[in-house]
């Protein structure tokens, strides 16, 4: 059975915090839960943006998700 | 901020054409940090290398898309353009605009950004280029408070949907073009606003095989006008042309000695499949072999005019050339309506792109625009998927990409055989 939303915010936050990539593409998180759909998932990143626990990385043409401090800015370099 | 000397780009201001090098010079008058555009311009021209830098953190609340961060790699030389950021504009579709509307974009733009934009970018926005970090937010409010505008997608979104002028201005529209893509853009907006893909994501729309907007060459899922019944033929109009009363192409390429109107040597020769001939002063056309190359319409249009059973093909899967090359969106509805049911939308296309997002979505790989999954999946698993009965049209040309295979349940005995009686017969 597919994780509850709040369950599913869990397991992509951890993977966002302590995984060894800092930005993951949305599909990276797909396998927090194979039961939760491509949809799902996105919505629960989107859901995780919003609550400014996890931010957007984009290079303009792909997007990438960050756990909030791990992504590259360049403003803060 | 000081002025460069910019010897490379002046040569560019040389020559009978508008150069942006003189617009950017005029514009610095006003809005200093342009020079610092000319100045790491020039840098890059003599270097053979950009200076920007692309991607970032920077956007505003609530959006996934819209803004582009771009920097400087030499800020020290060029504070200006330190932060220098693009902003993507939701245009209206077909992108008619007042003089008002420009007008209070671009006081807009010289109150937060550098006065700069680009009419229009390659997705069809309306790009404005060039602002910092902080001014993100206020432009925002404006636009959207006052100037009752979005902004358009970038990144892994679905990107800005866009239109030809369609129905508004053009006879051959075969579907409102702008109704369905307002109607999209309104539904979508999630996936606009937000990344939902793999990777970008690109509508065009255009009301007829001319496709103004490139669709079949620069967009994920093209929907295309067409018809389904014969040429509308006006054979007195025909006569017309031939004895010099129109002017073909509607006068087009009229003011050179081109010689009187050729029907066959302007029309008849140059259909790609043969299908049009002359009985005495009469105009004939096997429909069953018109491929809407339109060559015939755009040149005699009060003569021939689209059927009247009118909808549109849609195509999937263009991209421009970072991996494997360009291609061009494959045939894959041949026909459909392009009507609204009783909730106002589109939900016959609605069901096509969800199948296409879902399935993508799945196998897409990261950075893999869906033409490319295609490519690499294979267009049989992708008709499957889309629930669609191969058709010949399907096939790019025979003997080059077979993809229709007999499945097992096809066959009679299905896979199994007795190897060892094989072998009797086919010994080495």
């Amino acid at each position: 059975m597919a994780l509850s939303r709040e369950d599913l915010k869990a397991k992509i936050l951890e993977k966002a915090l302590t995984g060894p990539k800092a930005q993951l593409y949305v599909k990276d998180f797909y396998a927090c839960d194979p039961e939760s759909g491509p949809r799902d998932i996105k919505n629960a990143a989107n859901d995780l943006v919003k609550e400014g626990k996890m931010t957007f990385w984009s290079s303009g043409s792909t997007t990438m998700y960050a756990a909030q401090g791990r992504a590259k800015d360049e403003e803060n370099r | 901020m000081p002025k460069h000397d910019t010897p490379l780009l002046d040569e560019l201001e040389k020559g009978p054409w508008p150069s942006f090098v003189t617009d950017l010079k005029r514009q610095a008058e006003k809005k200093p940090e342009c020079f610092d555009i000319l100045g790491q311009l020039e840098l890059s021209y003599k270097d053979k290398i950009t200076h920007w830098k692309h991607g970032g953190i920077v956007g505003v609340f609530g959006y996934g898309g819209g803004i582009v961060g771009r920097y400087s790699d030499v800020p020290d030389r060029f504070p200006g353009v330190a932060h220098f950021h693009t902003v993507r504009l939701n245009q209206p579709s077909s992108m008619f605009y007042n003089s008002a509307k420009l007008r209070d974009i671009c006081n807009l733009w010289e109150k937060y950004g550098s006065g700069m934009t680009n009419m229009h970018g390659s997705t069809g926005d309306l790009v404005l280029l060039g602002t910092t970090t902080p001014n993100l937010e206020p432009l925002f409010y404006d636009l959207t408070h006052d100037l009752n505008q979005d902004l358009g997608g970038s990144g892994s979104n679905l990107r800005t949907p866009s239109c030809c002028l369609g129905r508004a201005r053009c006879e051959w529209g075969c579907f409102d073009t702008q109704d369905l893509c307002h109607t999209l853009t309104m539904h979508y907006q999630d996936e606009i606003h937000r990344p939902a893909f793999p990777y970008k994501f690109k509508f065009k729309f255009s009301g007829c095989p001319n496709d103004c907007v490139a669709a079949i060459a620069r967009s994920d899922f093209a929907v295309i006008g067409t018809w389904r019944d014969d040429i509308r033929i006006d054979q007195a109009a025909v006569k017309g042309y031939i004895s010099g009363e129109f002017a073909a192409n509607a006068g087009a390429h009229s003011g050179k000695d081109w010689g009187k109107f050729d029907i066959k040597a302007e029309v008849l020769d140059l259909c790609p499949t043969g299908c049009m001939w002359m009985e005495g002063d009469t105009l004939k056309i096997d429909n069953s072999e018109c491929t809407r190359c339109m060559h015939c319409l755009n040149v005699m249009p009060r003569a021939l005019r689209p059927g009247l059973q009118q909808g549109a093909t849609i195509c999937v899967g263009a991209k421009a050339p970072i991996l494997d090359g360009a291609q061009f969106a494959t045939m894959t509805v041949p026909f459909v309506e392009v009507k609204k049911n009783e909730d106002g939308e589109f939900a016959e296309i609605v069901e096509v792109i969800e199948k296409i997002w879902d399935w993508w979505m799945e196998v897409g790989k990261n950075r893999e625009r869906v033409g490319e999954t295609i490519q690499r999946i294979g267009l049989p698993t992708f008709l499957k998927v889309m629930e669609i009965t191969p058709a010949p049209q399907h096939i790019k040309e025979p003997r080059s990409n077979p993809y229709v295979f007999w499945q097992e349940d096809e066959v009679e005995g299905g896979w199994e055989r007795d190897v060892v009686e094989f072998r009797k017969r086919n010994a080495q």
